[in-house]
């Protein structure tokens, strides 16, 4: 991780100076047309022809480029491209052609590179967290004008779960509009309730019965408690754990994104906590339990109950060889979870009718049944109000009502870190807390030294 | 003398041993590939035989375009990567020219600098030539390889002047020369030049990511990703193993048929990567 961002930064470093030499940032013409057929994700759909001249054959239409990753597994590209051939139909004189672009850290990069080659795409898909860094450098507009312009745009807005739209928001300005969103939820296995005679509709609702019930579920073949503590996944659930323990719901950051408060006492408390569920109560692995790993170990029943993310609903009910349930993640002082996921952006310094079709895109992508269709295909969450009303999601919910948790706490959810300069601070962040869980540091060393580099970083944009 | 035996008895042993080691990764992967999905990971499978998950992913993503273009990109940059260097390597090898220390000092410093460093500066070339997305801007920026510059030149050196000299008494031409006396002799530098070339540029992926935007252009390697990068909620294990398999197979093949030719030709050339 470490290396990949110091690569990316001397590639900007050296791209700098070459740019000296100057591109002309024209608008993208090498876009290959996408003819990309077959909804139904027919194999070798994403047949493009080569470039050629600009809508040489295809009249007057406007090329889109749209970049986006793909996170939970091979299907949903083939979703995607088919969604594109939708709008597509629907629109003659726009074509969306869609890129894959590898998984969140390769599309940053891949982007990067074609805003400095000078042929960005119009519209993409990025982490929510990288909305600081989108503004900051200008690779992505703000939304509002849009937004204010269409008709229904404030009623559109306000349609999207806050819990999801609050961090689109850059100094009060919308620069994204969720798209592929999730959040943390607590999956446990009842029969194991059972087997040690707590009761399986009853899981735990506080930090305190979280203990509780993981001494009693934990035996020498099973851990009560799993927490996924790798780079990358630690400071996702430690969110969520700061969030619980704090008086009044703060964050680990201020909204600007130019403050972390890593070292405040309740948030020492959750790292603590942590750490006595590991060492003290010893009911979790200790050492550090890779985030992929932990769904494998819950389903081969060694560990009782999980903390993970929604989109992995379908993966454990298709697999689980045992009754298993959700619920939200135990309160301390109060209820919180973290979400997570990506956005859409739309390019920055584009022509007005690419704009305009770039939004229509978006506004295509988002309607409730196709937001909905695509939280089922997924796993992610719906991120419209309106997408609950569909019966889509209320027969899934009906017939899976484990994934309705995850809506239901998006209520309490709130954002997850991120800052300018985002990814240094998340590795600020989990290379703190490793320390703290390896044993190198006490909670307040790691978070103290936490808050000092991260403060350190972010002196550049105060 | 018994000593002697004895220790090179537990050299096999221990040879044998750390072949299995490597062997393990290998096993598991076709293992998973071709069994039943599990979240149980174990080294041999524990469920039924199945062709389903190649299947599954070789119609997920096109993967016979990716093949062809896969082959291509390595074929093209490998042949042009051989005309190319062999000539810069005589020319700084063999020939005595005025400055050809400092042009070799340029090029050796090529070799310092990692690809992934240059991705920006040569797509915004490729950029202004109008060449992303094609097949032949994927390759451009290989076209020269450094490290096969030093290593031709520094096995033209070794070549006794003598040799090529009876060839020029006997009426060779240069190119003749070339052909005939250096290239031959240089033969263990080609094949493990080509073993790095070809290996490198079938399992790039970052640089085929950035630089191409349609299927039609994409290689194995970014089919892959899709599968192998898509970690969001857990890793299926089964896919990713059925698409490295898909992937891995041909190259695998050749270094079972041609294993000797490697071994020695990496032996004489004195490098790994």
């Amino acid at each position: 991780m470490r290396k990949k961002i110091a690569l990316v930064t001397a590639a900007g470093l050296l791209a700098s100076v070459v740019a000296l030499s100057g591109c002309g940032g024209g608008s993208n013409s090498s876009g290959g047309t996408s003819s990309a057929q077959g909804a139904a994700g027919g194999a070798g759909a994403g047949e493009s022809k080569a470039e050629g001249g600009d809508a040489a054959g295809s009249g007057e239409a406007l090329h889109l480029t749209f970049y986006y990753p793909v996170n939970v597994g091979g299907s949903a590209a083939q979703l995607i491209e088919g969604l594109c051939s939708d709008f597509n139909a629907e629109n003659p004189d726009i074509v969306v052609e869609p890129v894959y672009t590898g998984n969140y850290d390769d599309t940053v990069t891949k982007l990067q590179t074609a805003v400095q080659g000078g042929t960005p795409p119009e519209v993409f898909v990025s982490l929510a967290t990288q909305r600081f860094t989108m503004a900051s450098t200008g690779m992505a507009m703000p939304l509002d004008d849009l937004i204010a312009a269409d008709p229904d745009g404030q009623e559109y807005i306000d349609d999207f779960l806050p819990g999801f739209m609050e961090d689109s928001y850059v100094d009060g300005q919308i620069y994204s509009i969720p798209f592929q969103r999730s959040t943390m939820v607590m999956f446990y296995n009842k029969e194991a309730f059972k087997e040690v005679g707590l009761d399986p509709e009853k899981p735990p609702t506080t930090w305190d019965e979280l203990v509780e019930y993981g001494q009693k579920l934990t035996n020498e073949n099973r851990y009560g408690v799993g927490l996924a503590l790798n780079s990358g996944s630690a400071q996702w659930a430690f969110t969520g754990f700061c969030l619980q323990n704090s008086e009044n719901g703060e964050n680990l950051m201020a909204e600007d994104g130019k403050a972390v408060m890593f070292d405040t006492p309740g948030n020492i408390e959750a790292l603590q906590f942590w750490l006595d569920l590991q060492n003290k109560y010893e009911i979790m692995a200790p050492g550090i339990v890779q985030w992929t790993d932990l769904p494998t170990q819950f389903l081969a029943g060694e560990v009782a109950m999980i903390y993970h993310t929604t989109g992995n609903m379908a993966n454990i009910s298709q697999n689980a060889e045992f009754d298993f349930g959700t619920c939200f993640l135990p309160a301390g002082k109060r209820q919180g979870a973290p979400t997570g996921g990506g956005n859409f952006y739309i390019s920055n310094g584009l022509s007005e009718d690419r704009i305009q079709a770039a939004w229509k895109f978006i506004r295509f992508m988002t309607e409730p049944e196709r937001a909905a269709q695509w939280a089922l295909d997924t796993g992610y969450v719906a991120t419209r109000q309106s997408c609950f009303d569909t019966d889509l999601i209320k027969n899934y919910y009906e017939e899976l009502p484990q994934a309705k948790v995850a809506f239901e706490q998006i209520d309490v959810a709130k954002p997850e870190l991120t800052t300018y300069n985002a990814a240094e601070i998340w590795r600020i962040l989990n290379d703190n807390i490793q320390s703290a869980v390896v044993g190198d540091a006490t909670p307040e060393e790691a978070l103290k030294a936490a808050q000092e580099q991260a403060t350190e970083v972010l002196a550049e944009y105060q | 003398m018994k000593k002697k035996k004895a220790i090179g008895t537990m050299i096999t042993i221990f040879a044998v041993l750390l072949g299995l080691l490597w062997l393990i990764p290998l096993v598991w992967l076709i293992g998973t590939a071709f069994s039943v999905p599990s979240f149980h990971m174990t080294l041999f499978p524990t469920t039924a035989f199945t062709l389903d998950n190649i299947k599954y992913v070789w119609n997920a993503v096109p993967f016979g375009t990716y093949y062809i273009n896969t082959l291509i990109l390595v074929v093209c940059t490998f042949v042009v990567q051989f005309v190319t260097s062999t000539m810069a390597a005589y020319a700084l090898g063999v020939l005595d020219f005025k400055g050809s220390a400092l042009v070799f000092a340029v090029i050796f410093m090529q070799i310092i600098i990692p690809n992934d460093v240059l991705i920006t500066p040569n797509f915004m070339t490729l950029s202004e030539l109008k060449m992303v997305n094609t097949k032949i801007g994927m390759m451009l920026p290989f076209y020269g390889s450094a490290l096969a510059i030093f290593l031709l030149r520094q096995h033209f050196k070794s070549i006794p002047r003598a040799l090529a000299d009876a060839a020029r008494i006997d009426g060779a031409t240069t190119w003749q020369t070339i052909w005939r006396v250096y290239m031959p002799c240089a033969k263990p530098a080609y094949l493990s030049f080509a073993v790095i070339s070809v290996s490198y540029h079938w399992n790039n992926y970052l640089w085929p990511l950035i630089v191409t935007n349609s299927p039609a252009n994409r290689t194995l390697t970014v089919g892959l990703a899709i599968f192998a990068k898509s970690k969001e909620a857990n890793m299926q294990w089964a896919n990713v193993c059925a698409a490295a398999f898909i992937i891995i197979i041909p190259l695998l093949l050749a270094f079972f048929v041609a294993q000797k030719q490697f071994m020695s030709s990496f032996v004489s050339a004195g490098i790994k990567e």
